[in-house]
């Protein structure tokens, strides 16, 4: 029977010890046992204070997210011995998940979570009167979105979003894989103005593309791939004012003029304003031969070919 | 008979960091690897592409494929985001027949050649880090690093999505530890390793960018590192380039010199350093040159 210790984060700011610590718990278990199961016990049998969110206990509810030596993930679907295994460490560490304020022990205040993602419109808006019976949708359609439907809003994504780190106001992985869930349904009559809500200065085009989100989602939604999407989609609706969109912008004008990037385009292209700011860097790393002497553009081989794929290649989302 | 390769080393290293491809190509002969030009190959995009308009990204990232398929060999790789946006490709037309048939219609009505699905992409660091590449070096003598305390720094896109990448546990890489060991060097391990440069949005969200590379820097300098290295030209330019103006918008220092991987491997074997083109980068790299005695 293995036996374990759980390094549990503590923060009791009520208590008569304020300040956050780690504390210890030890327990002899089954071969089988998941974290979850291993912090209720703990807090059973040995401290009946340690606080966690959880309901479901079988990964729909997505309540119970935690970290588990430094990973994110649901506690209810992962293992004890798994956690030891892939991290090499006999003790367990446990952590809240992370982009997010502590209110006591593993719980966290969701409140900026569920603000985004009320932000993102997470519902059909379709366009005049309801039917008289069900709106009907054909299968291929609805499996455009199947992945971001799977989404339990456990915020694992969000807990290790780079961007989010950087720029708490950042809408998230979580809320935009609802939004593409949303602007990519054939039901939905606000793609455009979907777009327009999504490509604001903490939107799709603050995204690191990191791929954390797309690692740690314990469903399968791939976050990263629809923020991707939703940029296509603002391109199909010629949402493309932001710096973000105008650097993608700045790669189709390059592969169209030579089949390469064009380093000389590419920061005053996205950034015409502030480009000028940038002079001092831009001027060394002109000194360091970093950027080319001349505007001519990088001609790839058999470029005709690049052009007619620019040209008839259809985007389906 | 050398190991041979079709070489993708990408726009940024072509062009802005040219250091890292005269290093590369320096270095494959002393590795038995020969490095095959690819003429007709295009910027895979760098998921910008991607984002705009996926099919099209498609489309060209699978053209590119198919050049190295014509040439009979696999592609070597020196960038994490290339090495991505190829295996993503790679891995969407494998894994699907229906998406390779029309990815090819449209090959063939532009005229380039169909893709049947043979080719592999590794980026050197893969290459390197195995059993085959290790030997590789240790049969070249390496006169090694001297002990310089070096920061492994893997950025993000050569680790995730796993699913697509693969070569290593994205969360505990060893890659660049195992070389850094190998070569005489010092580990200098810390948390932000696997975090994100900022570069893809530092021209558009400038100051998010810098917020993240901060993390890794800071995290290198207090694990005492005397220089660090990473396998992307991008997260080069983030870390190098602007390293000072990081460190005017957190008020901090850094002073942390920032190596192409193949620079490395480069000091290591005692390449010339003239040919790493060090003179290109931003922030000086004397004291590690000092370190190795090269």
């Amino acid at each position: 029977m293995p036996a374990t210790t759980f390094r549990i984060f503590r923060y009791q700011p009520d208590s008569n010890e304020p300040e956050p610590f780690h504390q210890d718990f030890d327990l002899d278990h089954e071969e089988k046992l998941t974290l979850l199961d291993a912090i209720l016990r703990i807090q059973n049998e040995q401290d009946g204070t340690v606080a966690v969110r959880y309901s479901c206990r079988s990964a729909i509810c997505g309540s119970c997210a935690c970290k588990a030596n430094g990973k994110t993930v649901l506690a209810c679907m992962t293992q004890v011995e798994q956690v030891k295994a892939e991290s090499g460490e006999d003790v367990v560490r446990i952590d809240p998940i992370g982009n997010f304020t502590p209110i006591k022990d593993l719980v966290v205040d969701m409140t900026p979570f569920w603000e985004k993602f009320k932000a993102v419109k997470p519902f059909l808006i379709p366009d005049g009167p309801a039917p008289e019976k069900e709106r009907l949708v054909p299968k291929a359609a609805m499996e455009k979105i199947a992945n971001e439907s799977k989404c339990i809003l456990c915020a694992a994504c969000y807990s290790e979003c780079n961007s989010l780190a950087a720029d708490p106001e950042f809408v998230g992985p979580a809320a935009f894989a609802w939004g593409y869930r949303f602007a990519a349904d054939e039901r939905d009559s606000q793609r455009k103005n979907r777009a327009k809500l999504y490509s604001g200065e903490h939107g799709v085009w603050d995204c690191t593309r990191c791929m954390f989100c797309n690692e740690r989602c314990p469903k399968g939604v791939d976050p990263r791939d629809a923020i991707e999407k939703l940029g296509s989609i603002a391109f199909q609706e010629k949402v493309t004012s932001d710096k973000g969109a105008r650097h993608a912008k700045a790669f189709l004008i390059s592969l169209r003029s030579g089949g390469k990037l064009n380093e000389i385009l590419i920061a005053p292209y996205t950034d015409p304003i502030g480009a000028p700011f940038n002079a001092p860097l831009a001027l060394r790393m002109a000194q360091k031969g970093k950027l080319p002497k001349s505007p001519l553009t990088h001609k790839v081989k058999d470029r005709d070919q690049v052009k007619k794929l620019i040209k008839n290649v259809k985007e389906t989302i | 008979m050398p190991r041979q390769f079709a070489y993708y080393p990408g726009c940024v290293a072509e062009f802005s960091s040219k250091e890292l491809n005269a290093t590369t190509k320096a270095l494959a002969p002393l590795l038995d690897i020969e490095l095959l030009p690819m003429p007709a190959a295009t910027c895979c995009g760098a998921g910008d592409v991607a984002e705009a308009k996926p099919n099209l990204y498609l489309t060209l990232n699978v053209r590119i494929l198919s050049e190295a398929e014509s040439m009979g060999v696999d592609i070597l790789t020196i960038c994490n985001v290339c090495t991505l946006n190829l295996r993503r490709a790679n891995k969407m037309v494998k894994e699907d027949p229906r998406v390779l048939e029309a990815v090819n219609e449209e090959l063939i009505k532009a005229g380039a050649r169909p893709y049947q699905g043979t080719i592999e992409v590794t980026h050197l660091l893969w290459f390197l880090a195995t059993e085959e590449g290790l030997s590789l070096l240790e049969a070249r003598g390496p006169k090694g690093l001297n002990g310089l305390k070096v920061a492994p720094y893997y950025g993000c896109q050569l680790l995730r999505p796993s699913s697509v990448m693969g070569f290593e546990d994205p969360d505990r890489p060893q890659s660049l530890e195992r070389l850094i060991t190998a070569l005489g060097g010092e580990v200098a391990d810390y948390d932000g390793k696997t975090r994100c440069c900022g570069f893809p949005i530092i021209l558009a969200r400038e100051e998010v960018a810098l917020k993240e590379s901060h993390v890794a820097l800071a995290g290198a300098r207090d694990a005492g590192a005397q220089v660090m290295v990473t396998p992307c030209p991008l997260c080069h330019l983030a870390m190098d380039a602007y390293q000072r103006k990081t460190e005017q918008l957190m008020g901090e220092e850094y002073a942390m010199p920032v190596l192409h991987l193949p620079q490395l491997i480069g000091l290591a074997l005692g390449l010339p350093t003239k040919t790493m083109e060090f003179k290109r980068h931003l922030v000086p790299v004397d004291e590690v040159l000092s370190t190795v005695g090269a």
